[in-house]
């Protein structure tokens, strides 16, 4: 019985990793297509907000802020938010979108989030790591002191902003005036995302406050991964994990609730 | 074996409710070829859609027992915007088959040529409908849902079908739907009438054919 049941897991672990495989595939297929660099494409533009806003802030606010060279600040600020961003508006609708995919029955709608998911962090590692040696190639950013700890900081980050997908995704099919408030959300949240600043820099009760953000815990783990002993750091790594875990099970649980309604085309 | 239990199915949309099917009971066997009749908005491709898990029944449970194809239909199954033989190899991916044994049957069945290379979304429905029936007889699943579709190919397509389908895979199951009387009576040996929200199974297709021209 313990025997077939194991066997049941791995037989369906395989199917999984079959569709979102598959769906990865497709879906690199369809954005980027074949022509020129294909799928390169997708760490294009973190990569250029990166570069473009560094360069801007390099001229407006000179070469260094609080001892830490501009552009690679930015840098390491604009890339975790793009892979936000860009989870958000690939989540919304994502159903409807992908219905023709319902058809096939091993294809479930989590996947549909997941599989984009994946493709924009692995968009947003390939964007780091290439501006990174480019950067340190002109030397203006440090070798990181911490690799973990950056890694770390990347995945509860991204943790994070899956969880938040994962509730978005089914909102946006419940309610369009949903879809709506998206745009300004993201928006509004850029302050409490970490992009522009360390904690170190504010004041207390702005630190505290500031804390509670999930994606400022998992920022200021990058950074601290990035400048080492340059920087004050704080972070709570439990703050991260257990706002996505509630998140992800209210993304589970509409899911499921929403695939039962679902009305395929 | 295949077994709808109780099952109901209801659509909401703005405030208003329609019940399309409700008590539905039906027992498909291997090897049983189902026809569905029943007029315009009845509910016979909502049926073929919660029997292959397309769309989740109201209430009510379904029991698939043996494979079950997509339902092969106008719409669904394919990504428009990616040309044909990469649909195939999405398909052979996701159902585990060797993409070059898909593509041979492919390209012979559909006899698409060049077309295979276009965009989905270019083709004809019956264009859709012989890519559609290549891939699931390649794929071989034990029970084809059928939603009306064979109707529009050609004399050709419908040999094929004819021959590859109810010849060589004569062991398999398939539920069809299909608003031609005279096709239900040649090939199925069941048929299901669907009339305000109920199913009911007929073990005389003539019977039910019958039923279904008094509607």
């Amino acid at each position: 019985m313990k025997g077939s049941s194991f066997q049941r897991l791995r037989t369906s672990w395989a199917v999984q990793v079959r569709v979102l495989h598959a769906l990865m595939i497709r879906e690199l297929i369809t954005r980027f297509g074949r022509e020129n660099i294909g799928f390169l494409w997708i760490m294009a533009e973190p990569l250029l907000f990166a570069g473009l806003v560094g360069a801007l802030w390099h001229f407006t606010h000179g070469e260094t802020e609080h001892g830490v060279g501009v552009i690679a600040f930015v840098a390491t600020g604009y890339i975790p938010i793009t892979l936000f961003r860009h989870g958000v508006a690939r989540s919304v609708a994502v159903f409807t979108a992908n219905q023709s995919l319902l058809y096939h029955r091993q294809i479930k709608i989590v996947d549909f989030i997941l599989s984009r998911f994946v493709i924009e962090i692995l968009g947003g590692m390939m964007a780091y790591l290439f501006m990174a040696v480019v950067l340190i190639g002109f030397g203006e950013f440090p070798i990181p002191s911490d690799i973990g700890l950056l890694i770390a900081g990347w995945f509860l980050y991204a943790f994070f902003c899956f969880s938040v997908c994962l509730v978005i995704a089914p909102l946006s099919e419940i309610s369009e005036a949903m879809e709506k408030f998206i745009p300004v959300t993201t928006y509004i949240m850029i302050p409490f995302s970490g992009l522009f600043y360390m904690l170190s820099w504010l004041t207390p009760q702005a630190r505290e406050f500031l804390l509670f953000s999930p994606f400022v815990n998992g920022m200021e783990m990058m950074r601290k991964g990035v400048w080492g002993d340059d920087v004050t750091a704080y972070y709570n790594i439990w703050n991260p994990i257990i706002c996505s875990t509630i998140a992800t099970m209210i993304g589970l649980i509409l899911c499921r609730r929403v695939r039962r309604k679902l009305t395929v085309e | 074996m295949i077994i709808c239990s109780d099952i109901a199915k209801s659509y909401s949309h703005g405030g208003r409710h329609k019940r399309v099917l409700q008590n539905v009971n039906l027992a498909i066997d291997r090897g049983d070829r189902v026809g569905l009749l029943g007029r315009n908005g009845a509910g016979k491709s909502t049926l073929i859609k919660l029997i292959g898990g397309v769309e989740m029944p109201t209430s009510g449970k379904i029991l698939r027992n043996m494979s079950v194809s997509w339902p092969l239909g106008f719409a669904g199954g394919f990504q428009g915007s990616l040309n044909g033989l990469d649909n195939a190899r999405f398909i052979a991916r996701i159902y585990q088959r060797d993409y070059a044994d898909i593509r041979c049957f492919v390209e012979d069945f559909t006899e698409l040529g060049n077309q295979l290379k276009m965009p989905v979304k270019t083709y004809s429905s019956g264009m859709r409908a012989r890519l559609a029936f290549a891939l699931s007889l390649a794929i071989e699943f034990d029970c084809y849902l059928i939603d009306e579709i064979i109707l529009v190919g050609d004399q050709n397509f419908q040999r094929k079908c004819h021959a590859e389908m109810f010849e060589k895979r004569a062991d398999r199951s398939v539920i069809m739907a299909s608003h031609s009387p005279d096709f239900i009576r040649s090939f199925c040996n069941k048929a299901v009438v669907i009339h305000q929200t109920h199913a009911t199974m007929y073990d005389s297709v003539d019977k039910a054919v019958e039923l279904y021209d008094a509607l």
